[in-house]
């Protein structure tokens, strides 16, 4: 999956982010863009020399000047799963209900399903 | 150069995805994961990634995790043998142990580097790089 796409499905999760100056920021991800521009609430700020903090309740952060981003091992997993039954889900959606009107339904139901993420299915979701 | 690479069609990080890679970067940074995926921006996504830091005959690894890197800050991707790569000719040891010798040796090299780029512009007019330099 796509590195941005990481980044949208790591909302609410814990990260660390490094900005090109050295300066680092711990907090969880409100949200993302497709500039890599963030939002995080309950964040740390350190300075580059690593001897002074701040506490933020939230921040935001220009995409531009991200080095950057470190984010929870497992969530590589978690968002392949998602991404997985998200699928499945859409899927199961349109070939089911499809399925009742008879042999020409089934490939229809996979066609559409095909079409499906596009349309903006969970996994695929611009993360909002 | 003799050997002339034929130009086929656009190159791409494919070939390297869920292989081994050393990506250096901007930073002077030296970072080893698994590469996962990557995009338009070279913007790449690293899996299980560890950091090394090397000094004199001697290294020390800290495991630092899941990495999301911005594609402008990578220096250079490679690949590393998996059959080599534990031929390494150099000892291991804590990072904490070498932490103070390898920030010291950033120092010396950002003062020497400021030194040349001092005497380029003074005797051949060379430009200075604005604020931070890179550190590779």
């Amino acid at each position: 999956m796509l590195p941005l796409s990481l980044l949208n499905a790591a909302q609410n999760k814990p990260m660390l982010v490094e900005l090109k100056n050295g300066e680092t920021f711990n907090g969880h991800l409100v949200n993302c863009d497709n500039f890599m521009n963030i939002t995080l609430r309950e964040v740390y700020q350190t300075n580059p020399e690593g001897d002074r903090f701040w506490k933020l309740k939230e921040c935001y952060i220009r995409g531009s000047t991200i080095k950057y981003l470190r984010v929870p091992d497992p969530l590589l997993d978690l968002v392949k799963d998602e991404q997985t039954r998200a699928r499945e889900a859409g899927r199961s959606a349109r070939g089911g209900p499809g399925g009742g009107r008879g042999r020409g339904a089934p490939p229809r139901g996979r066609g559409a399903a095909r079409g499906g993420p596009i349309r903006g299915g969970r996994g695929r979701g611009r993360g909002g | 150069m003799d050997s002339l690479i034929p130009f086929t069609t656009s190159g791409s990080l494919v070939d390297c995805v869920d292989r081994k890679m050393l990506v250096v970067l901007r930073d002077g940074r030296k970072l080893q994961g698994v590469l996962r995926s990557y995009d338009q921006f070279a913007n790449l996504v690293l899996e299980d990634t560890v950091e090394r830091i090397y000094h004199q005959d001697v290294f020390a690894e800290l495991k630092r995790g899941l990495f999301l890197i911005r594609g402008e800050n990578v220096v250079l991707l490679g690949e590393i043998d998996l059959d080599q790569e534990d031929d390494v000719p150099l000892r291991q040891v804590d990072w904490a142990v070498l932490e103070p010798y390898h920030r010291q040796e950033i120092i010396d090299k950002k003062h020497r580097d400021e030194a040349k780029a001092q005497i380029l512009y003074e005797r051949k007019g060379f430009c200075k790089e604005g604020g931070e330099g890179d550190g590779y």
